[in-house]
């Protein structure tokens, strides 16, 4: 008797501890490897504001019985930081996939470490063509690359805003460097002329020598420039001061790409009028998805809703569709995702090529400033 | 081409000076005490960001916030110095400095959750105010403060280095300490002295700098590799070393950018760093080195 309530209880214990671990299994654990910390952290605090509205809304009902659950690790935009905490992500909290990185640097950096491990990646940020380039089987885009973004702008710039001759400016880093060729070489091709080439660092401060260099090299007519928020504010300001840009009561115009978050304008002032650029996500964009969104994310956070949000929102409704289409470990999410058609998220389609790039060019939005630091939406795709 | 010519001067001359600002509390900290700051770019971050909510926050005005970041930039010195620095002097001559990059991460930590990581617009009312010159040139008014500040600090620097008691005390102290002591000069106080000045100076850079600087948590930190290089090619612990190879640094990075690429900025500044490492390890101004401050 006594021999028979023992294996009761044993079995009772058993079964308990397999609902639970049943329960647990139910959740798909997702890594988050986004800047917290150093220049790019802003991207990293407005990452996971996005992420966690999402999170909000899929664990709701959950997806498949499923619910999602986002383990953030700091990998600050560099490579090296990127890859330790990638494998520190891999090693302790098991994903069953990842997010990140933004820049082009650190996700090359992370790529080999989550094919190796054969574990997702889905990339919102980075623009470099080598993420996609050959890339991996195991790293998926949802923005558009710096080849659609460089050759969609140059073609514009050329054709609709009549530009003849440009200026390169660019950040030194992979993102930068190649963006700024491709518009160089698609510009050139064109009949344009690159009249400098200027690259810079991420610890320059002051630019009014460089607006004094391009003030010097003749009529410019366009100015692409590629950085992040905070060198873009002054490169932009000192540009303007010089007499550069229309900002200044020039005549270039300066282009920009997605790195510019929404806000940048009224952080920039005046010197951002005529300012024309590629925003990935339109918050006056009329779709219900996109209106329900805005006003989820003010009531949320009594703030407006920045690309950055828009991407990681979107990040996760990517992986929560693969979820709900089968995907339950690292691998059947992998074959999920490759086989996404037609998704509709906020900042556009997804639908991904043979080297997991999406290829929807609904995700490009041309904007210009106008003189109040508005937005108004030029429909040129 | 002369246009140009003149106004990369100008560009050279008005981030010269800020550089010699923030380089003149290094190489004052390194002239009495033999010790090199690392926190000292966060007070310059403090002192941007203590001007920009004086200015935007509380409405003060710009000129006026310049004075609360040298105020908070000195407080900040006597309270790191005396709860911090001071216990662990004499120990050993590793402590201070280790002490000196705890304290630094610790400050951009406490920043980064106090102020967040996005980039703050800090455009002062002369941000964007140009006065124009001859041939084309111009400047900002915020430049022309800066310029403007950074030579009447200097001048009031060397004057009371060079004419009032506690000046010559502090130079006695960073010739000799122990001499010093004996004569009758408290050297702890003189250290005290030390780093509020430097501490203060900081903070005032910071407050010039913050409308040109980006804004964040690590602002000073891309400024203050410029400052260290700016010690070592003026020499350390020598004022008006400092002051030429500040100035010299400005000009070098400005022609760098028109002539070159401003990619190689770096790459110029540093190879002169070693030149002058090889060649003249003393500094610029070598034969005054003895004296120090």
């Amino acid at each position: 008797m006594k021999h028979s309530a023992a294996f009761c209880s044993a079995l009772a214990i058993l079964l308990t501890a397999g609902t639970a671990a049943q329960a647990q299994d139910k959740v798909i654990k997702i890594g988050g490897l986004f800047p917290m910390s150093g220049p790019g952290s802003y991207f990293g605090v407005q990452d996971k504001q996005g992420i966690e509205l999402a999170l909000d809304e899929v664990n709701k009902a959950g997806v498949n019985g499923y619910k999602f659950e986002v383990q953030y690790e700091d990998s600050a935009c560099s490579p090296l930081p990127a890859t330790q905490a990638a494998k520190r992500l891999l090693d302790q909290y098991k994903p069953s996939i990842v997010l990140g990185e933004e820049c082009s640097d650190a996700t090359l950096a992370i790529m080999p470490v989550m094919e190796q491990a054969k574990v997702p990646l889905l990339n919102a940020g980075s623009s470099s063509i080598k993420i996609t380039d050959p890339g991996n089987p195991w790293t998926f885009r949802i923005m558009p690359n710096e080849v659609m973004q460089g050759v969609d702008i140059a073609t514009n710039a050329y054709k609709r805003l009549n530009a003849r001759t440009a200026v390169l400016l660019y950040e030194n880093t992979n993102a930068g460097i190649g963006n700024a060729k491709v518009f160089g070489d698609t510009f050139k091709s064109l009949g344009g002329q690159i009249l400098a080439d200027i690259g810079f660092g991420r610890d320059v401060n002051d630019f009014t020598a460089i607006a004094t260099r391009i003030a010097g090299v003749g009529k410019v007519d366009v100015i692409p420039t590629y950085t992040l928020e905070g060198q873009g504010l002054r490169i932009t300001q000192a540009l303007a001061q010089a007499g550069v840009t229309k900002g200044g009561g020039g005549t270039a115009i300066q282009l920009g790409t997605i790195w510019l978050p929404f806000g940048f304008e009224q952080k920039a002032g005046k010197a951002a009028l005529g300012y024309v650029r590629i925003v990935q996500f339109d918050p006056t964009d009329k779709r219900e998805l996109v209106q329900n969104f805005v006003r989820a994310f003010r009531a949320k956070y009594n703030q407006e809703p920045t690309h950055l949000n828009a991407h990681a929102y979107d990040q996760i409704m990517v992986v929560a569709d693969a979820v709900r289409r089968g995907g339950k470990d690292p691998q059947s999410i992998r074959d999920a995702l490759a086989a996404t058609k037609n998704f509709s998220g906020v900042t556009g389609s997804v639908e991904f090529d043979k080297s997991n790039q999406n290829v929807k060019m609904d995700t490009i939005h041309y904007m210009e400033t106008l003189p109040d630091l508005s937005w108004k939406a030029l429909a040129w795709n | 081409m002369l246009t140009v010519a003149l106004q990369q001067t100008i560009n050279g001359v008005v981030f010269g000076s800020l550089y010699v600002l923030v380089a003149l509390g290094l190489t004052l900290i390194y002239g009495v005490l033999v010790q090199i700051n690392f926190a000292h770019a966060d007070v310059v971050t403090i002192g941007a960001f203590a001007a920009y909510f004086f200015t935007f926050t509380l409405g003060g005005n710009y000129l006026a916030s310049i004075a609360v970041a040298l105020v908070i930039g000195a407080a900040l010195g006597w309270v790191v110095n005396a709860a911090i620095f001071a216990p662990l002097r004499g120990r050993s001559e590793l402590l201070p400095l280790i002490a000196t990059i705890g304290v630094s991460i610790l400050l951009q930590n406490a920043m980064l959750l106090a102020f967040g990581p996005i980039p703050y617009a800090f455009d002062s009312p002369y941000s964007n105010a140009v006065l124009r010159l001859w041939g084309g040139t111009f400047i900002t008014w915020q430049n022309l403060i800066i310029i403007t500040v950074s030579a009447g600090t200097v001048a009031l620097l060397y004057a009371f280095m060079k004419f009032t008691f506690m000046g010559k005390a502090l130079r006695a102290v960073a010739q000799d300490r122990e001499t010093a002591g004996l004569m009758g000069i408290n050297p702890n106080q003189l250290v005290m002295l030390t780093f509020v000045i430097a501490s203060a100076l900081a903070g005032m850079g910071g407050a010039m700098l913050g409308p040109i600087l980006v804004l964040t948590p690590f602002a000073g930190t891309t400024v203050i590799v410029k400052a260290f290089a700016i010690v070592i090619i003026g020499g350390f612990g020598n004022v008006e070393g400092t002051i030429i190879a500040g100035l010299l640094v400005g000009l070098i990075e400005s022609y760098t950018t028109q002539l070159l690429n401003p990619g190689l900025t770096d790459i110029v500044v540093f190879g002169l760093l070693l030149l002058m490492l090889a060649l003249r390890p003393t500094g610029l101004i070598a034969e005054r080195r003895e004296e120090n401050v």
